[in-house]
């Protein structure tokens, strides 16, 4: 290949984005350019808040970046991590993308790089320790939460926030320093929640999503050829989100068959009133995020039906 | 590779003219990183990593385990170790030593660092042994090699950074070098008796204490022990039951040791302002300097990673064909090597990046990779021509000449040399209670 | 002449502005140690843990490291291998100190300047931390100024080593 570009990632090699998804990117990247261009990752350049400004100075040529970890910069963004959407991470990083195009864009959130893509983990779930079984039980205990919309969740269940790295999950739970976290199904495989968070408790559409964005140096793009950059232009976008959504679908799907096929864990999905509940529950924090996405000048209310729309369509 | 090593040669000249080994690492990194990509690029990225290398939540383990530590020295719990040992060893032929390196080892249990392992029992055991005609080169030896112990009896500060740079589970390192820990007294123990055994006058035997004399003493080290069983169990949930639920991951651990050490100090009355901010004082500066060098070698690192070096290095060694032990013993050898040079901070610093994915491609366990790294650093805390240890006691005891001291401490690290060989050849050692877990 | 207590007045203040950065780092510190300790008592006695606790550390670790990077610094506290030091002595030892020091403090001003550029871009794009909402410039400008500080501070210790040698070795007690 003429370019190689570098690939700055932050989760350990073993994880689904850096086993799976960057390698179908590279894949996709090569063929569009008739291998001209390719990618390889080089690990843990610098902690995830320090992504976004290696990228945007040139220190890397692309990476993935988790919105949460830079709270105050986006606030958009938010609106797809909400709760109540139906659908698969593949559907949810579709219109997640659609999204940006009509709505989203406006805020300008990702200014100084190239986006490449938008995408959702599955649908976040309750792993404990304990087996919950009924959204009233959630009351009182620790979890560890991510950022943003999760800890709002957490907050408006009755939960005690616990914050540490993603990392550092395992041993938090194992020392019982939390009962429990919030995480897509790939978490029980991806982080050995098998081990220290047996129950699971599954609220379809999930808790909340996460939200990730791929990102790519601006002047690295440039300098590649007009042909080069048309090519790319097929990959990123749409196409990338969706890939990069069905990986999670994928890592979410092996995290579902390691808890039933581990003796002592358990899924037990939320009953009908629970699910009625938690809507209620959800419906502040979906305010909020409304509200704070449209003082950034976004037509969040549009936004969010229009996403919830294309994902059941999908 | 070509660009790499000439990046080493570069850091270790540089260093070798006294240039602060974290400014070093950080120039030749940035320079280095700019030859792959801009200068603005590398500017950027070592900007960004001493804004984040700060702000690192994992890293706060290493000023709390270091306060713990001076702490715990302030409130005399040092001493009080010392007496324990001494009372049931001091009558045998160089029990004086010997109960230094079972204090040293108790010491260890609740300080994360083996310089002031070292520096604590050299204020409490050298009198004693001067006292009762023990020679420099056994009393000084038995301090420098017995501290060496601070660093791989958990709570450990290197095995919390090497922890940080492998990704590996903190909780499991610390338990894993119990084992070797207690090895390593036996050992040292060992070389004890073959000094004394080869120089009867080296070691003579002090006084036998009564059982009451030795029932006061264990009564004494209630502090000590409780500390330990804070931060130790609470650690690993043993702790856990009504009404307390103490439950901590390392850095609470490290935070409850500090606080812990802090409030024993203070009920004692051996802490007034004036030593709270020496205390403190130092902590921060020991901190800075640490986190700078942490600073400079990540930078550094990204360079030798930027440039291939990991991979490229797998690549030749696999084209060697030799067996992964082969290429394990190079790599042990290399580090004993640097380790007469090298503090054993930045030679882990240096060195892991590029060994660690090689070793964990040959199959070997990241966690007792870990343990081994960390025993042959501590070996180069005690030989020549710079070992921290000894010149440590060197500070301490100022009329003993290093010569003296190196020569003592022989004994020591060849033992060091068997546990390690005993460590490679049996993993399970190491591994038996991490993977128990 | 001075008087005498006008003298001591100014020894106090220089003790004070010698140590002010020593002081907020012991601060910092202090309050790590405390908050943590509250953490766990507070998480395991009465089931409720500090929210706040993870970035108030990141917090107070950045404070403790950039207050006392100066410090160290100038009292020449930084790790370095001193191997060689038997055998470089006097005139030489004296020519590469002067040069290290003043290479040292030199490259320091990228970095510097680069940290005060990230903060501001810090400041444009509204960076915060999660829960207390402390915007991320703050931090960023003081590890900047901190920064700043320390190349000073190694540009004039090559000052001082070139012209008077014997000053620094005082630096340590004082
Ligand atoms: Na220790
Ligand atoms: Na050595």
């Amino acid at each position: 290949a003429d370019t190689t570009l570098v690939i700055s990632s932050w989760a350990p090699p073993t994880h689904g984005m850096n086993a799976k998804m960057w390698p179908k990117l590279t894949k996709m990247i090569e063929e569009a350019t008739e291998g001209r261009v390719t990618a390889e990752i080089k690990y843990k350049l610098a902690p995830p808040p320090a992504q976004f400004d290696l990228i945007q100075d040139g220190a890397a040529d692309l990476t993935w970046i988790f919105h949460g970890y830079n709270p105050g910069r986006f606030v958009a963004t938010q609106l797809i991590e909400l709760p109540g959407y139906q659908g698969s991470a593949e559907a949810a990083s579709v219109a997640y993308w659609r999204a940006y195009e009509k709505y989203l864009k406006s805020a300008n959130e990702h200014r100084g790089v190239k986006l490449v893509a938008l995408h959702t983990h599955g649908p976040g779930q309750l792993h404990s320790s304990t087996k919950v079984t009924e959204l009233d039980q959630i009351k009182g205990m620790k979890l560890r939460l991510g950022g943003g919309v999760s800890g709002a969740v957490g907050d408006a269940l009755g939960a005690t926030g616990i914050r540490v790295p993603a990392p550092k999950v395992y041993e938090t739970l194992a020392s019982n320093a939390a009962d429990g976290v919030m995480m897509p199904m790939e978490g029980k495989k991806g982080f050995k929640l098998t081990e220290v968070a047996q129950h699971s408790y599954v609220m379809p559409g999930g808790f909340y999503r996460g939200s990730f964005a791929l990102i790519m140096n601006q002047e690295k793009f440039e300098s590649l050829s007009k042909a080069d950059q048309d090519a790319l232009m097929t990959v990123f976008g749409e196409p990338a989100s969706r890939m990069a959504g069905q990986v999670w679908d994928e890592i979410d799907a092996i995290g579902v068959e390691a808890t039933e096929s581990t003796a002592d864990n358990s899924l037990n999905t939320a009953s009908e009133a629970d699910r009625k509940a938690y809507d209620a529950i959800a419906a502040p924090i979906i305010e909020a995020a409304i509200k704070a996405a449209t003082d950034k000048g976004v037509d969040a209310k549009a936004a969010v039906e229009f996403i919830a729309s294309d994902m059941a369509a999908n | 590779m070509l660009a790499a090593s000439l990046g080493f040669a570069a850091v270790l000249v540089l260093v070798m003219l006294r240039m602060p080994i974290a400014i070093a690492m950080g120039l030749v990194g940035i320079i280095g990183y700019a030859m792959e990509t801009s200068m603005r690029a590398a500017i950027s990225m070592g900007s960004r990593l001493i804004i984040d290398t700060s702000q690192d939540y994992g890293l706060s383990v290493v000023p709390l385990f270091i306060l713990m530590g001076l702490f715990v020295n302030k409130g005399g719990l040092s001493r009080e170790l010392y007496q324990v040992s001494y009372v049931f060893l001091g009558h045998l032929r160089g029990g004086l030593a010997m109960a230094t390196i079972v204090a040293c080892g108790g010491f260890s249990a609740i300080c994360g660092s083996s310089l002031a392992t070292a520096a604590t029992m050299s204020k409490v055991a050298m009198p004693q042994m001067r006292k009762f005609g023990y020679s420099d080169g056994l009393s000084t030896a038995s301090i420098a090699a017995g501290g060496t112990l601070g660093i791989l009896i958990p709570p450990s500060v290197i095995l919390v950074i090497y922890g940080l740079l492998t990704e590996t589970s903190i909780g499991k390192l610390f338990i894993a070098g119990v084992i070797p820990g207690f090895i390593g007294i036996l050992f040292y123990l060992a070389a004890v008796r073959y000094t004394v055994f080869r120089d009867p006058k080296s070691g003579p035997a002090g006084e036998r204490s009564s059982w009451r004399d030795r029932m006061a003493a264990l009564r004494d080290v209630w502090a000590v022990l409780g500390l330990f069983v804070l931060v130790i169990g609470g650690l690993y949930g043993l702790l856990d039951f009504w009404p307390l639920h103490l439950t901590f991951s390392p850095t609470e651990a490290a935070g409850m040791g500090a606080a812990g050490a802090f409030l024993i100090a203070l009920s004692r009355k051996t802490l007034n302002f004036k030593a709270i901010r020496e205390v403190l004082f130092e902590t921060a500066r020991t901190t800075a300097s640490l986190f700078a060098v942490l600073i400079g070698a990540w930078i550094f690192s990204n360079f030798v990673n930027f440039a291939g070096l990991p991979q490229a290095l797998v690549e030749l060694v696999t084209g060697w064909g030799v067996s992964p032990m082969v290429v394990l013993l190079m790599i042990l050898a290399i580090y004993i090597i640097l380790g007469c040079v090298f503090e054993s901070l930045s030679m882990l610093l240096l060195t892991v990046p590029v060994f660690f994915p090689l070793v964990t491609s040959l199959g070997f366990d990241p966690i007792w990779f870990g343990i081994v790294v960390v025993v042959v650093t501590e070996i180069s805390l005690i030989t020549p021509p710079v070992g921290l240890n000894v010149f440590v006691l060197k500070g301490v005891v100022r009329d003993v000449s290093t010569a003296t001291i190196f020569a003592g401490v022989t004994p020591f690290w060849i033992v060091d040399i068997l546990r390690l060989a005993l460590l490679v050849f049996v993993p399970w050692l190491v591994l038996v209670l991490p993977n128990s877990m | 002449m001075n008087t005498n207590s006008r003298s001591q007045e100014g020894a106090w203040a220089r003790h004070a502005l010698a140590h002010a950065p020593s002081y907020l780092a012991a601060t910092a510190l202090f309050a790590l140690m405390a908050m943590t300790f509250a953490d766990v008592v507070l998480r395991s006695v009465f089931n409720s843990p500090i929210s706040a606790a993870t970035e108030l550390t990141r917090l107070f670790m950045a404070i403790t490291v950039f207050s006392s990077l100066p410090v160290i610094s100038w009292r020449g506290e930084h790790i370095v291998v001193d191997l060689l030091d038997p055998f470089v002595r006097g005139r030489a030892a004296q020519v590469r100190d002067v040069l290290i020091d003043a290479l040292a403090g030199i490259v320091i001003f990228w970095p510097a300047i680069r940290v005060y550029e990230l903060a501001e871009r810090a400041k444009q794009y509204g960076d915060t931390t999660e829960y207390l909402q402390i915007p991320q410039f703050y931090i960023a400008y003081f590890i900047a100024f901190s920064t700043f500080v320390t190349a000073l501070i190694l540009l004039l210790r090559a000052v001082i080593r070139a012209v008077a040698p014997d000053y620094l070795a005082t630096i340590k007690n004082a």
